[in-house]
């Protein structure tokens, strides 16, 4: 790497932070010093959300060229959208909806709602500080939680016990993706003391009669949001929303194209956090559009010129169940010291079908249809085969050589497929690494612990 | 009180079961009360709530597919059937009624491969619609039975193994009535073994028992010694050696609230000319377990409601372990219980019944602080 190069990416990095910061700063100066104080005060988790240019650090770490302006190019979008999402907890909160990860927001937003996803927080603040949702798992735990629950939800429980949760007006969720998130709510619910409306998904839901089933959910969510908030339905702005989330999903099938190729062009969190953040927190956003855009000319640009993202591409990689939220530098490390590039990742890759907005019907099916099949929730319901169907396919579709799988301790659905893994992979020939630790609390398995896990696969399985 | 040797509550379903397969009745097992036993109960057909009470040692084999963070009623079943303990079982029903019995349903297979295995998706909520959902979902089930096993599954030979279902629930609420009064006429335990052999024999061998019991009641007297009656909340007991070693310290356990007890598994179903959607609207709204969403208060309602009639002094609480849906319902149930002065233990157990010395002093403290 020239030194020209250097000096551009370290430019690079300053540019953003600065960029960053700029947007963090606007959110007290929109409140002014009293209300800011008053937040602080009443949501001590804001002291680590204001710490979220650090995930800069770490997703540009290590990384260059146009590896690294995709990976800033994420942060850029995600550090605003934040912002914009903590005004309401001062703002038009007569609308402001709790809703669960797995209940995507379009509906909401076409309602004119203001939203708060429960698990914002138990996501977001392990990635920007491994430590920091330790506390909130530990309230949950006190309060007679089983200890071996996800400690997603244990996290988000905990959160409501400590009464740090904006002031919302209802919630709604679903039975999605596991038994634990949807016990967790009715904790919830109790403790809020407001109405709430869950949906229920179908078993089994790759056939009409799921959907029209679940299509139906929606209507009658819809109608229920319409008696318990202030919300009402604009179908034309559904529309808008959808179409646009359909743009943004056209970009990210021709991202995902780039990345079949060897070496990849773009990697990691340019892939998945982009979809974490745009699909799910929030989908219709133009600027979301735009960023895919721009990935995507990122990695055609790397094609061209043959540049890989991880220089010596060695090993080709997917992760299997969410992210490692309290060490996702687990893979820029993974990177220098292996040559090995993470590809794509369970939650990021869906193979929906655009929403058809040609009819209310249409549009509410696609969206029932994408809830359904939604990251997690469609390789936590339904048979075995929905588990290791799309993990074979990626396997094939994108070249990889190797399948890791984040044996999150909680997740006792797909911790109890895992022998069945392993037999499956054995005798396709596929080298599998199954991490084990716990997804939010660095407690239970350490970073070093985790490294030693990765270090014995290279060199026993790997022969590196 | 009665010698063991006359004591009709001492069933013997194990050699009844290999009676019942003797005379060609066809075993269906079944593992989750979301699945209509009366729908397995027509023909020769029968439904066997699938146990591993014969298990020894631990749950080796299962581990390795399950993991060792599965609900051990899970690992312990798949453990028994890939230890051939369940081959006599003709066909598998499942309910999605959890995450750790969806995928008991997938390792059964993937192992054992069994001739008929099938899968009912539940919903989790009590609605019209769901039920109506639920309703077709039997359907399915029903023709698939109907395809491998050669029964006749009409419309009039469900609705006479529904009547049949009620007939033998009548019976057992009239004895489990009994456990209201004070004393009541037989112990926690010898109830469970009766309870166990609805759930695993053919209908038609309960009626004999019952009649058996029902004229033996007047001559009986409470066979233990207790000083206060409990309530047990919980997910599947099959082990009465569990439930016997609590009334060994003085306790009377006179109501069941478990998915193997009578509480509400003993309720009525409806019969209307459409048996199918009777039997989802029986399942989906009679259910307690905390799988189901919107059902929440009315659980609540049935645990105090209970409390009240079987002048219950106090309720013991008891999820397996890794159950994430009683984990957090537990927390929940003792706040409510709490709040209602009902004096309430939290016993996390595993499915296999171990541990009696741990068992002893927990239920020794609470009977203490009943008392005082």
């Amino acid at each position: 790497m020239g030194f020209i190069s250097q000096i551009q990416d370290q430019m690079l990095f300053y540019q953003s932070w600065i960029k960053n910061y700029q947007n963090i700063i606007q959110m007290p100066l929109r409140h002014g010093p009293i209300q800011t104080f008053q937040n602080v005060n009443k949501y001590p988790w804001l002291w680590h959300l204001a710490k979220v240019n650090r995930l800069l650090t770490i997703v540009t770490n290590g990384r260059q060229g146009n590896y690294r302006r995709a990976n800033a190019a994420v942060v850029e979008k995600i550090v605003p959208n934040l912002m914009h999402i903590l005004d309401n907890l001062v703002q038009n909160t007569d609308r402001l909806v709790l809703h669960e990860d797995m209940v995507p927001p379009e509906i909401l937003f076409a309602m004119g709602l203001k939203t708060w996803m429960s698990e914002l927080l138990g996501i977001l603040m392990p990635i920007v500080d491994s430590h920091s949702v330790e506390k909130y798992i530990d309230i949950a735990e006190n309060a007679g939680i089983p200890p071996d629950l996800c400690s997603l939800p244990k996290s988000t429980m905990g959160i409501i016990l400590s009464k740090e949760v904006p002031p919302v007006k209802a919630i709604l969720t679903s039975n999605s993706p596991c038994d634990g998130g949807m016990a967790s709510y009715q904790l919830i619910k109790n403790k809020l003391d407001i109405p709430m409306f869950q949906l229920d998904v179908p078993y089994n839901f790759y056939n009409d009669r799921a959907i029209d089933y679940f299509a139906n959910e929606l209507k009658r969510m819809i109608a229920w949001l319409e008696i318990h908030t202030p919300g009402k339905m604009d179908w034309d702005h559904l529309r808008v929303i959808c179409e646009e989330r359909n743009k943004m999903a056209a970009y990210e099938l021709e991202l995902w194209e780039s990345l079949r190729q060897r070496p990849a062009p773009l990697a990691a969190e340019a892939i998945y956090l982009s979809h974490l953040w745009c699909f799910n927190v929030t989908p219709g956003d133009p600027s979301g559009t735009e960023l895919f855009k721009y990935l995507v000319e990122l990695a055609n640009d790397n094609v061209q010129k043959n540049i890989a993202a991880v220089p010596n591409e060695k090993y080709r990689t997917v992760l299997w169940n969410p992210p490692l939220l309290h060490f996702i530098d687990l893979f820029s490390w993974a990177e220098q010291q292996y040559g090995l590039t993470l590809i794509i990742d369970s939650m990021s890759y869906n193979r929906q079908p655009f929403i058809d907005t040609s009819t209310i019907d249409s549009t509410l099916k696609g969206l029932a249809h994408i809830m359904m099949t939604g990251p997690m929730a469609r390789h936590t319901r339904g048979p075995a085969q929905n588990y290791f169907n799309d993990m074979f396919y990626i396997y094939t579709y994108f070249d990889l050589d190797m399948i890791f799988i984040a044996g999150h301790i909680g997740c006792k659905n797909t911790a109890a497929l895992n022998g069945i893994l392993r037999e499956k992979c054995r005798k396709k020939g596929i080298p599998l690494l199954i991490i084990d630790y716990d997804l939010s609390d660095p407690r239970v398995v350490s970073h070093d612990g985790i490294i030693q896990q990765l270090d014995r696969f290279m060199e026993n399985i790997m022969n590196k | 009180m009665l010698s063991q040797t006359n004591n009709t509550f001492n069933i013997s379903p194990k050699s009844l079961l290999e009676t019942a397969i003797d005379n060609d009745n066809i075993p269906l097992g079944y593992t989750c009360n979301n699945v209509p036993r009366m729908l397995l109960n027509v023909g020769k057909l029968f439904p066997y709530r699938v146990n591993a009470n014969g298990l020894s040692g631990g749950t080796e084999l299962a581990d390795i597919y399950l993991s060792q963070v599965t609900c051990s009623y899970i690992r312990s079943i798949l453990e028994y059937a890939m230890d051939d303990q369940l081959a006599f079982i003709q066909g598998w029903i499942f309910a999605a009624g959890c995450d750790h019995l969806r995928r008991l349903y997938d390792n059964l297979q993937y192992n054992l491969a069994p001739g008929f295995c099938h899968i009912l998706d539940v919903p989790h909520k009590s609605g019209h619609e769901a039920i109506s959902w639920f309703s077709k979902e039997l359907h399915v089930l029903s023709d698939a039975i109907s395809d491998h096993f050669q029964t006749d599954m009409n419309v009039t030979n469900i609705a006479h193994a529904i009547s049949a279902h009620n007939a033998v629930m009548q019976s057992l609420q009239k004895i489990a009535n009994y456990r209201k009064i004070d004393p009541p006429l037989f112990s926690g335990t010898e109830f469970h073994r009766l309870m166990h052999a609805t759930w695993t024999l053919p209908i038609e061998f309960m009626k004999p028992i019952l009649e058996d019991i029902e004229k033996q009641l007047p001559d009986r007297s409470c066979p233990i010694e207790y000083k206060v009656r409990l309530m047990i909340v919980s997910s599947v007991i099959d082990q009465f050696e569990w439930i016997e070693a609590i009334e060994n310290n003085g306790a009377l356990v006179v109501a069941d609230r478990y998915c193997t007890g009578a509480i509400p598994e003993l309720e009525i179903c409806p019969q209307t000319d459409d048996p199918f959607y009777d039997m989802a609207s029986h399942l989906l709204q009679t259910n307690a377990c905390p799988r189901m969403m919107d059902t929440f208060d009315r659980r609540l309602e049935l645990i105090f409601q209970t409390v009240q009639d079987y002048h219950v002094d106090g309720v013991i609480i008891a999820p397996i372990k890794f159950c994430d849906i009683w984990g957090v319902e537990t927390t929940q149930v003792i706040s409510f219980l709490k709040e209602k002065a009902i004096p309430v233990l939290r016993l996390e157990r595993d499915y296999c019944f171990s541990g009696e010395g741990q068992l002893n002093t927990r239920v020794q403290a609470f009977i203490e602080q009943l008392m005082q």
